[in-house]
């Protein structure tokens, strides 16, 4: 699949993080700040990947993703950011078990964390 | 039958009369001559000594009463006196037991009488005897209730001259019972109140009521202790004030557990702040996580180092600032003094503790504070406290997200501040409910329903008050009301 990775978060910095590390491994970058402008994004267009995090202003971030599933099944891969859950917390186990996500980052990370959360294809 | 008491009266019938009224006395009547020998004695004498008249009529008083009355009373040696002197004895008590009944108390007279005679007039009083005792043991009783109570209390004439002042006062005062006595207790009272405590008692005289109210007493040596008061007026059975009961309990020990309830109930708010402060550090400590990472890698610009730093910085003092804030809010306040404190920075303080709480939540923040300082007389770290639980009820009432409102409006005298919600609203049933104490209708572990009730203590300890109006679905609004400076 191709296109570029979304990053959804409300805290600029942390935009301005994930940005760099992907940017400096080739890919590129579309970053938002609301659930409404998330939405929007992935109604309109294919993105390779998504962070997201998990706590936004207007929305929370996995009712972004469920919207997303629901619009366009099957086409949108998201891990979750956060820095509100933990590893084994059951809202993210079950997230996981719904395939609603493919996986857990928790802040703070490293960029191997970052990167290894990308699907290799 | 002829009538007892016709015209012809001879002197068998005037015997026989003398005789009927002596036996109806309910006293004891005995007639001793100077031997010392009884010559007569009525019914009631008999039945009460359990004697015949053959048998006392005629013998020595030494044969009729026991020998340990006649030790006792001295009896014999008084009835003498009466005989030489012609001047009668009254009142002396005597206590008698004839055999086979139980005791019994006399008060009794040796009389003269103009036949060389004289006449011993025994009354029982055994019944009253035992009733005096008996109120003399309730006396005894109340005065030691009154004595081992942990409060004060004491009592005073209508002008508020004390009377009593039981061991607790002396106690708590440093004076003592007998130093007080006959002294206005308004004296005991800090100069700012000897006026209304003055006034009280005036009340007193006409009303019913009882009056309560707060201040200090001054000790002996100078000082001053917060006591609760609670006076009121001593009725006669005509209802008519003959003076006045004052009870007084020490604040302090209930100012420390008040205390001790505030500080736990506030650590309790923080563990609901929990989420939102995770969620507050956490994110830059990632940024600064990240940025030091790249500071590591060869080959990046000068200008992008520099920006490193700076997200590094900015980051650290972020979360420090945020952990500043919970330290301030957490630590317990420092003291109690009341000191003229702006409310607005009160309430941004307080916000910028539960914005992320908010946010987490998709709940938005509406704040219309009036553009100038709102001064009043209070403890900032009280009044915070009460922000907090309001603004986190407001945030639990909204799962789902909504609108936090914050307005506050100045009239005349008061600031009134109405913290709304779009949440769910309170059950008409539990609105009055909402300041008690345990009240909640949180599951347990997330609640201890202690919020409000401290929230209404601390606004009353500052001379405000609290109301909420809410209906089930339409939200809630808690108006918070303080006298201005």
């Amino acid at each position: 699949m191709n296109g570029p990775i979304l990053v959804v978060d409300d805290e600029p910095d942390m935009c301005w993080v994930m940005e760099c590390i992907l940017r400096s491994q080739g890919f590129e970058v579309v970053t938002v700040d609301s659930g409404e402008e998330a939405c929007n994004q992935l109604a309109n267009r294919d993105f390779f990947f998504v962070f997201m995090d998990a706590k936004l202003p207007d929305m929370d971030g996995l009712d972004v993703v469920r919207h997303a599933h629901a619009q366009r099944p099957g086409t949108v891969r998201v891990v979750l950011v956060s820095g509100y859950h933990y590893h084994d917390d059951p809202v993210i186990r079950q997230a996981i078990d719904e395939n609603l996500i493919c996986g857990f980052l928790a802040k703070p990370f490293t960029h191997s964390d970052l990167l290894k959360a990308l699907p290799t294809s | 039958m002829k009538p007892m008491l016709d015209n012809d009266m001879s002197p068998n019938r005037f015997e026989l009369l003398y005789g009927m009224l002596l036996d109806a006395i309910p006293s004891s009547v005995l007639l001793v001559d100077e031997k010392l020998h009884i010559v007569s004695v009525n019914r009631n004498f008999l039945l009460k000594s359990q004697r015949g008249e053959a048998r006392t009529v005629g013998r020595p008083l030494a044969e009729v009463f026991p020998t340990i009355i006649l030790e006792n009373t001295d009896i014999e040696r008084r009835i003498r006196e009466v005989f030489r002197t012609g001047t009668s004895v009254k009142g002396q008590r005597m206590t008698y037991r004839a055999p086979g009944v139980p005791i019994r108390i006399y008060y009794y007279s040796i009389l003269p009488i103009p036949t060389n005679q004289v006449m011993l007039l025994m009354e029982d009083v055994t019944e009253q005897v035992r009733l005096s005792e008996e109120v003399r043991r309730v006396e005894r009783h109340l005065a030691s209730v009154v004595e081992s109570a942990s409060d004060i209390v004491l009592s005073t004439d209508t002008e508020g001259r004390i009377l009593t002042w039981n061991s607790a006062a002396e106690k708590l005062s440093g004076l003592s019972a007998h130093e007080v006595r006959g002294q206005y207790f308004f004296q005991f009272c800090g100069s700012n109140q000897q006026q209304t405590v003055r006034k009280v008692f005036m009340l007193m005289k006409s009303g019913n009521e009882s009056h309560t109210t707060e201040f200090p007493l001054v000790t002996s040596n100078g000082d001053s202790i917060l006591v609760s008061w609670v006076f009121s007026p001593m009725k006669d059975d005509y209802g008519q004030t003959v003076g006045a009961v004052v009870v007084g309990r020490d604040l302090a020990e209930r100012r420390k557990l008040e205390n001790q309830l505030r500080q736990s109930q506030k650590l309790a708010a923080l563990g609901v702040m929990a989420g939102g402060i995770a969620h507050e550090i956490r994110n830059p400590l990632a940024v600064c996580y990240s940025a030091a990472e790249f500071l590591l890698m060869d080959n990046i610009s000068t200008e992008f180092r520099n920006e490193c730093s700076r997200k590094i910085q900015a980051g650290i003092q972020k979360a420090s600032a945020i952990i500043e804030n919970l330290l301030r809010f957490a630590r317990p306040s420092p003291d109690t003094e009341m000191v003229q404190v702006d409310l607005n920075t009160v309430i941004t303080d307080t916000l910028d503790l539960i914005t992320n709480q908010a946010r987490v939540q998709q709940i938005r923040i509406q704040l219309e504070l009036e553009q100038r300082l709102v001064l009043v007389l209070g403890v900032s770290g009280l009044l915070q406290q009460v922000f907090m639980n309001i603004f986190l009820n407001a945030i639990n009432a909204m799962p789902e997200g909504g609108l936090l409102s914050i307005v506050e409006e100045i009239s005349e005298a008061e600031v009134a501040v109405r913290i709304s919600d779009t949440g769910m609203g309170i059950q008409e049933s539990d609105l009055d409910k909402i300041f008690d104490p345990f009240h909640t209708t949180s599951p347990i572990g997330k609640g201890t329903g202690l919020g409000l009730s401290i929230c209404y203590s601390i606004v009353q300890q500052h001379l405000g008050s609290i109301h909420v109006q809410s209906s089930p679905g339409q939200g809630a609004t808690l108006t918070v009301r303080l006298p201005l400076l």
